[in-house]
Parts: structure tokens; C-alpha cells; sequence
């Protein structure tokens, strides 16, 4: 069964002298489990599809299914709460809340769903250990490198139990070690938990990790290659 | 609640030098608004205890006729039954029964109009704080016969000192004129010298002698325990003893129950003014803070935080700053007036003479109540969310899209 499914996705910016087509009829199908990394060059639409897979944009034209629910016709606000318990979010400049310590960024998801303060701690410190952070709980980002706040990301992106995780180049800003790190974790959470990934990015390092690779090239899907890792 | 409440306290101290700006400003401004708005009250609360302690009392009596001519033959109707009345009447503080006659005042060498008061020493003495107010002299004690108590501004303007002679000129009840010498026991000063320059009191038993009648009863002046009572009491007098006019402090002197009503708005629009001055300031650094943090709230709003969370967290850093600021500037406020308050400010420097023209006193004590402090606390808040609407509106409207790409 798919867990995204998209139908002839058109999205049109409306720019003061010209319109730009950014997505051209896009439809992709992503099931369940895969590690998928949506790749292309810039301005190709990565980030745009991203976008509106993930509930941040909506499509001029075509459909967007979420566990076969239609997300396209969903209101601003009732996109925001299916944002919170479908999906996680990993971003390239990792985006954590500066003045909340690693623990309290990872349970601030868990917080917005409502979830008691023991389910909180429990979760938030079981996979800040998973990302290899057990000595960095009550630490606040501004004192962790690049590749540790983007490990808290990942974590943060996993507390709310989503049916995906949207990661917007998240390699992009580390060094190599770093980069190789979350990617070993991440690939360890695809596999040992099923975790459903899908990547934008044209970091070479990700795309040979990744199971599937679909390319897009002005707006379209160009290739969509299957890979045995 | 208690993360968002946390989230936005760490967040007002992300820069520190930015929020103790805004947080000095908030609070020297409420500092400022609070000692002006407590100077112009004590100012304002003196000069109406003043006048209502030596001139106008609470409720006063007198015949119609009187009021229009101001001859001494208008005696009030029934003043002893009004006193025996008023004597028993529980809302009754004290009272002071007055025979008043207009005159000339003369010296060796020069005459002025006055005002002459014929009072009761024992009955002025609690009703009004005219003894409290000799400079020189005594209260009608040293000088056995006709002793007479003048104003300052008269006693220099006549070159007048105690124990020197003077003579009064008026008309007694037939229509003669009369003439007596008295003697200056003592010589008062009060806030307001142009009643200084006019009053003088003699005994009623003098006065009554010389215009021929000791049951004149020109004026009953009144004071009360409480003066929310003056318009149940002036009813009652009315209803009681008909042919007589009964007024309040505010028919007797419009002009300081309008200055009373006025000066409470006028205070209060000072401080809004104020607030309003602080509310762009506090918009000003939370339009600035929203800017900053454009990719922070386009993470929040991606995650899956809600509108009303994102309006309520901006709301309340606003309000952090705004409360710590006033709470900081109605401390040092509340302080100063506290300490002026027991030890006055001398303004005598500024002017005491055209203060006194016009009632004032030069000594002011800065005095505030707490409904002031309740109105105060109810603006800030105002204030907080007022200038909080608008940056969060900013913050609301962002595409989160776009937002967490802002670099």
C-alpha cells in the first residue's frame, strides 16, 4: 500500500512579470518503508514536490493522497494538525528551537500531540539515544556541532511516530563524517523500523544510500530507478 | 501552556541588551507617568481638602435671599431647630454657625472691602482648619474685647501687625451704619491668598452686638463624616426645614468638582499617552523579533504548532517585557511617592505666591489610591496585547514554506 501518493501535480508560481512552472504533472507512488531520495538539478522542482507532499504548499493543479487521504483539500488548519501526526520534518539548516535544550526540542512534538510527561521523557530520551546523543539531553543547539543538532532533528522529526519523514537536504551543511553518521542512522532506522524516507537533495553521498532515486529535471519526473542496498 | 509559557521566556532574554532597553524604557516611562499623575493628584487632593476645610465644608445653609444679596437680615429660618437637629445627626462630624456681614476695613492711613465673619471659636475650630491655619497671634484669646483675626496678604497689604487697631465699618440690621475699633489677635494664612486678602473673623458675640441682634444666622456650614453622604443629608435638611437653601460642596464651588471629575480623566490620558509612546517601542522590537526569527516560526508552523500557539507565544513574550517593565516602574513609582508623600515636595522655588493665587499649596505631597495602581495594571495589559496583535498578525501570515528557507 502507498503511503504518498501523487496525481498530475501542477504547481505554478505566480510571479509579478512571468509565471513559473515548477512542477509539471508530477506522479510518484511511495510505499511504505522505502528510503527514496528525489534528486535533480536546481530549480528543478525538488523542493517544491517536498513542499507539497508535506503539506507546505499546495499544488495548482492535481491531488495528493496521504494514507488515501486527499491532503490537497485540507484546510490551512486542519494541514497544520496533519502535519503534526503524519509527518516528520528533517531541514537543511536543522531548524532547532535555540532556547530549548535537545531533550526538550525532541519532546516539543510529543508536547503539541498532547502526550503525557512521562510518555514525553521516556521517547524524547530513547531515541536521543538511538541518534547517539545520550550525553547531550539537557544541552541547548548553540552548544552542539552541525552534524549533533541535525542528529536532534532526526529525532525530533521521529517523536510524533510519523507515517514519513520529509529530509530537505539534510546533509547538505555537514561535513563528511558527520554526514556519513546521520546517514548510517537514518539507513538503521529505515531498515530495523520500517521508517518510510524520502530525501530531496544532490548530495552524491545520500543518492548511493538511498533504495530509490527519482530525478527530476524542469518540473518532471525524468527517471525513477530501484536499487538493492 | 507551560512550554509555551517557557519557550517565550527564554526567548525574551535571546537578547539580553535589546529586552532590558525595552524593559528600562516600559519602566522609567510608567516611573514618570506614575510620580506626575501622584504630583497632580496630592496637588489637586490638597487644594480641594483646603477648600473644603477652609471655606466651602460639605453642605451649607443659608436663607435664599442671602444668597442673592448677601445682607445680614436674611437669617437662615429655623436655625435652632436645624442645629438641634444637625447636633444629633450621627452623619454629622461638626458644624459652625456664621454671621456675615459685608464692610471696610481702616487703618490710620488706609481702607480696604472685607468680608466679616461673625463665628463661634469653639464651633470653627473643629469644622474648619482656620485656627490651624494663625501664623501670629492667637485664637481670640489674648485680647479681651473686639479681637479680630486677619489674613496675611491683608495684614501686608494694610501694613497690619498684631495688636494694632483697626476699625470696621457696616451696615447693622436697621440699615445705619456702624462702626467699631478691633484689635489684631491674630493674623492666618492659607493656601488661597485672595480670600486671605478679603476674610476676617470676629466673635459672633461681638458682631452680634453691633448690628443689633444676636439670632442672626447668616451661614451653617457642615461637615460630615463621610463625603459620600453630602447628597442623602442634603436631602433630608431639604425635606426637614423647607425655605431654606440647601447646597453641596459641588453647587457651592463647581470649580472643584469639575476640577476633581476633570483632573481624574486628564491623569488618565496622561498615562494612556504614555502607554502609547511604550506600545510602539514594544511594537517596534517585536516587528524586529519576528523578522529575526522568521525560520525559527516557519520550522514551528512546519512541525505542526497552531496558529492561536504561535499568536499565544508572541503574546506572551510581549507581555513578559511589558509586565517586567511595569512591575520594575511601579515599584520605583510606587517608592517615590511613597517617600514624597510622608516629606512633600517643596515647590516654593517655582513660584509659591502664584500657586497660592490660585489655591495651591507650595508644599505638594504626591499621593496616588489604589484603583489608580487597578486602572494602571488593566492599561498595561491593554498595552501588552495591542502591541503584541500586530507582529503576530506578521507571524501568522508567514508561508511556512518559505519561511524555514529565510537565510
Amino acid at each position: 500500500m502507498s503511503v504518498i501518493k501523487t496525481e498530475k501535480i501542477v504547481k505554478i508560481y505566480n510571479s509579478k512579470h512571468l509565471p513559473v512552472k515548477a512542477l509539471k504533472g508530477v506522479d510518484i507512488e511511495i510505499e511504505k518503508g522505502e528510503f527514496t531520495a528525489i534528486v535533480g538539478p536546481s530549480g528543478s522542482g525538488k523542493t517544491t514536490l517536498l513542499n507539497i507532499i508535506g503539506g507546505l504548499d499546495k499544488p495548482t493543479e492535481g491531488k495528493v493522497f496521504i494514507d488515501n487521504e486527499e491532503i490537497t483539500q485540507l484546510t490551512d488548519s486542519k494541514l497544520i494538525d496533519f502535519r503534526l501526526k503524519n509527518i516528520g520534518f528533517v531541514f537543511q539548516s536543522y531548524n532547532l528551537i535555540p532556547v530549548l535544550t535537545a531533550k526538550e526540542n525532541v519532546s516539543f512534538i510529543m508536547l503539541l500531540q498532547k502526550k503525557s510527561q512521562k510518555e514525553m521523557d521516556q521517547r524524547a530520551e530513547e531515541l536521543l539515544n538511538e541518534v547517539g546523543l545520550s550525553d547531550k539531553f539537557n544541552v541547548r543547539p548553540n552548544k552542539l556541532s552541525g552534524g549533533q543538532q541535525q542528529r536532534v532533528a532526526v529525532a525530533r522529526a521521529l517523536a510524533s511516530r510519523p507515517k514519513f519523514i520529509l529530509a530537505d537536504e539534510p546533509t547538505a551543511n555537514l561535513d563528511t563524517e558527520s554526514a556519513f553518521n546521520l546517514l548510517d542512522i537514518m539507513a538503521r532506522l529505515n531498515k530495523e523500523e520500517n521508517i518510510t524516507l524520502i530525501f530531496s537533495t544532490h548530495d552524491q553521498r545520500v543518492i548511493e544510500r538511498a533504495r530509490r532515486v527519482i530525478t527530476l529535471v524542469d518540473g518532471e519526473v525524468s527517471s525513477d530507478e530501484h536499487f538493492d542496498r | 501552556m507551560k512550554t509555551l509559557i517557557k519557550i517565550s521566556w527564554r526567548n525574551v532574554w535571546r537578547n539580553k541588551a535589546r529586552s532590558i532597553v525595552i524593559i528600562l524604557a516600559t519602566g522609567f516611562g510608567l516611573w514618570g507617568g506614575i510620580f506626575a499623575t501622584a504630583l497632580m493628584s496630592g496637588m489637586i487632593q490638597q487644594q480641594f481638602d483646603s477648600s473644603i476645610r477652609n471655606q466651602v465644608s460639605h453642605i451649607q445653609i443659608h436663607n435664599p435671599e442671602f444668597v442673592k444679596e448677601k445682607q445680614a437680615e436674611y437669617s437662615i429660618h429655623n436655625a435652632k431647630q436645624i442645629t438641634d437637629f444637625i447636633e444629633n445627626n450621627e452623619k454629622v462630624f461638626s458644624y459652625a454657625e456664621r454671621t456675615l456681614v459685608s464692610g471696610m476695613l481702616a487703618t490710620a492711613s488706609m481702607t480696604s472691602g472685607v468680608e466679616l465673619y461673625g463665628i463661634y471659636k469653639s464651633q470653627e475650630e473643629i469644622t474648619t482648619s482656620f485656627k490651624d491655619n494663625l501664623i501670629e497671634g492667637d485664637y481670640f484669646e489674648s485680647i479681651s474685647r473686639n479681637p479680630v483675626i486677619i489674613g496675611k496678604s491683608l495684614a501686608d497689604k494694610m501694613n497690619i501687625s498684631i495688636g494694632n487697631r483697626i476699625i470696621l465699618t457696616f451696615q447693622d440690621l436697621n440699615g445705619d451704619i456702624t462702626s467699631a475699633a478691633f484689635r489684631v489677635c491674630g493674623i492666618y494664612q492659607t493656601s488661597n491668598s485672595m480670600n486671605d486678602g478679603r476674610n476676617v473673623f470676629v466673635k459672633n458675640t461681638d458682631l452680634a452686638a453691633l448690628i443689633g441682634s444676636d439670632d442672626i444666622v447668616n451661614e451653617i456650614a457642615i461637615l460630615l463624616h463621610n463625603i459620600d453622604n453630602v447628597n442623602a443629608f442634603s436631602e433630608e435638611l431639604n425635606s426637614r426645614f423647607s425655605g431654606n437653601e440647601v447646597r453641596t460642596w459641588y453647587h457651592i464651588s463647581p470649580d472643584l468638582s469639575f476640577m476633581n471629575e476633570f483632573s481624574g480623566m486628564a491623569l488618565m490620558i496622561l498615562l494612556i499617552i504614555i502607554l502609547f509612546a511604550l506600545a510602539f517601542g514594544l511594537l517596534n522590537t517585536m516587528l524586529m523579533t519576528i523578522f529575526e526569527r522568521t525560520r525559527e516560526l516557519g520550522v514551528l508552523m512546519s512541525v505542526g504548532m497552531s496558529k492561536l500557539r504561535v499568536f499565544t507565544m508572541i503574546l506572551l513574550e510581549t507581555s513578559f517585557l511589558v509586565v517586567i517593565g511595569s512591575v520594575f516602574g511601579t515599584i520605583i513609582g510606587a517608592l517615590t511617592v511613597a517617600l514624597t508623600s510622608r516629606r512633600g515636595i517643596d515647590l516654593s522655588g517655582f513660584g509659591a505666591e502664584a500657586m497660592s493665587e490660585f489655591g495651591f499649596d507650595s508644599v505638594i505631597y504626591p499621593t496616588l489610591d489604589n484603583m489608580f495602581y487597578l486602572n494602571l495594571a488593566i492599561l498595561v495589559l491593554i498595552t501588552a496585547i495591542l502591541s503584541a496583535v500586530y507582529p503576530a498578525r506578521k507571524a501568522l501570515k508567514l508561508n511556512p514554506a518559505d519561511a524555514v528557507r529565510k537565510e
